[in-house]
């Protein structure tokens, strides 16, 4: 990998180096142009307006199609960069595993996973990993989903503003149990307490209602609702409880899980891109590598965590 | 009057706590009692698993028949009905402890271990024995929330007047805590 990783850190240093001279250019030019501007008689500035403006309009293109051209070029470079380095570690993980840049975990999915039951006006996401770990079929990728609301203010004017509902790994997993009820797994953050119990209570958007589970521990980070109490006990074992916690315990990002139709749904919230790379720094860093690695063995690793392999139920 | 329409208002204020401390009461001692029924669910879906294990282990089994006949009598027992809530809870701990005493023993024979009948049946037992515990779980929630209403302040003063006793909880024993892997115990 290390060959092709130091071809993509050339290409890296140019788009850097392109997108800093046309940065500087245009800027040089707009300060060219507004000096003459300022420089000329007060009386030849009507006259001189339409040719100024004409200069300008020109500046104005050429820069747009520098820019246009070297994103065209970025993107080949960004397509390059998941096919030389994303995907050779998705097979490194498991040869099983197979890869989809520009693919990503539909939005009826996100949906059906009753995690987040606001309305989702914006969707997207990529860098699709699905296939088989043992027995355990999965899929994750990268996901972003928004909502928006407008305002309008007294002059009539109406403001779209766009809030994010979620944005990090979507993870599905093929569950090693069948049920029917849904249960939800949410970050606990009301704290415990009386009054926190009552809030939780209160929770009059969801059809499914509060399951108090008896491991205080796993109280401490989640909050369980559930259709049905008893399933949602058969689901979440005892044992499934300490390795959804310990899993928790390891990754600090806000952890939402869902039980839905005999699929396990695994959301984790991050604040970075996942996997793409950045223009400032250097590909060849080993560290690089390995934060890749490591995003893509945390998917995986979940069947193992969670011991979604073990099939000893009637499900196979 | 005014004293009078005072005591009015106060016995009014109470009448209405006691209707909702009541109901309150009520609703969670049936929810109790709804867990215990699923749990007794659970438990016939086992008790039905029974004859199936025994017939298809007796063949192979040369050394615990004492047990397997053991097993066969309880089950007998349970099925029959007429026993009360702690009879039945009593019944059912033996049950799981000699089905663990056989599902320990298969280990020593090969043949068993690898009869797709009894792979399939072990499967079902595995399952039923994890809906069982999930019952369990959720009686004892369900029970914690009643007794809480039942010892705690104002409730405690209605279970008081109503006669709402406290139920008792089931003991998890430490094999449930751990979550039976029973297939690590054939590997």
């Amino acid at each position: 990998m290390m060959p092709d990783l130091e071809a993509l850190d050339e290409r890296r240093k140019t788009v850097v180096k392109r997108r800093t001279i046309v940065i500087l250019v245009t800027l040089l030019g707009l300060l060219l142009t507004t000096v003459i501007y300022i420089n000329m008689d007060a009386s030849k500035q009507d006259n001189n307006s339409v040719f100024y403006f004409i200069i300008l309009m020109a500046a104005i293109l050429i820069t747009g199609i520098i820019i246009g051209g070297s994103w065209a070029r970025d993107k080949t470079f960004y397509s390059d960069f998941k096919k030389q380095v994303i995907e050779p570690i998705v097979k490194f993980v498991s040869p099983d595993l197979a890869y989809e840049p520009d693919n990503f975990v539909g939005s009826d999915s996100f949906q059906r996973s009753r995690i987040f039951l606001n309305r989702v006006d914006r969707y997207s996401g990529d860098d699709m990993v699905h296939g088989k770990v043992d027995k355990t079929q999965i899929w994750f990728s990268e996901v972003k989903a928004e909502y928006k609301t407008t305002t309008t203010d007294n002059k009539g004017r109406t403001k779209t503003t766009w809030h994010t509902i979620f944005k990090g790994l979507f993870f599905i997993a093929d569950f090693n149990k069948h049920f029917q009820a849904s249960t939800v797994v949410l970050p606990n953050r009301l704290g415990r307490g009386f009054l926190a119990d009552f809030f939780k209570k209160m929770n009059l958007s969801r059809r499914e209602k509060l399951v108090k589970l008896e491991d205080p521990d796993f109280n401490k980070h989640f909050v369980v609702y559930g259709e049905d109490q008893i399933e949602a006990r058969y689901v979440l074992s005892t044992s499934l409880m300490n390795r959804i916690r310990e899993f928790k315990e390891k990754y600090p990002n806000p952890l939402y899980l869902s039980f839905v139709n005999s699929f396990l749904y695994i959301a984790i919230a991050y604040r970075k891109d996942l996997f793409e790379p950045s223009y400032f720094k250097k590909l060849t860093r080993f560290s690089l590598v390995q934060e890749f690695f490591e995003d893509i063995q945390l998917a995986v690793s979940i069947v193992e965590e969670l011991n979604l392999n073990n099939r000893i139920w009637t499900k196979q | 009057m005014e004293g009078f329409s005072t005591l009015l208002i106060v016995l009014g204020v109470f009448v209405l706590f006691a209707i909702l401390g009541y109901n309150r009461l009520v609703r969670l001692r049936n929810m109790a009692e709804k867990a215990f029924a699923s749990i007794d669910a659970m438990a016939k879906k086992r008790y039905d698993l029974i004859p199936n294990l025994v017939a298809t282990v007796q063949k192979y089994m040369e050394h615990e028949r004492a047990t397997l006949t053991e097993i066969t009598e309880m089950r007998a027992k349970a099925v029959s009905g007429n026993l009360s809530d702690n009879e039945k809870v009593d019944l059912d701990n033996k049950i799981s402890r000699a089905m663990g005493g056989i599902m320990v023993a298969v280990e020593n024979y090969p043949d068993l271990k690898a009869n797709q009948n009894f792979m399939q049946l072990q499967g079902s037992l595995n399952e039923v024995e994890e809906q069982l515990s999930a019952a369990r779980r959720a009686y004892n929630a369900a029970v914690t929330d009643y007794n809480n209403a039942c010892q705690m302040f104002p409730s405690n003063v209605f279970a008081m007047i109503f006669n709402f006793k406290t139920k008792r909880l089931f003991e998890i024993s430490e094999r449930e805590r751990q979550n039976v892997d029973v297939k690590s115990l054939f590997n």
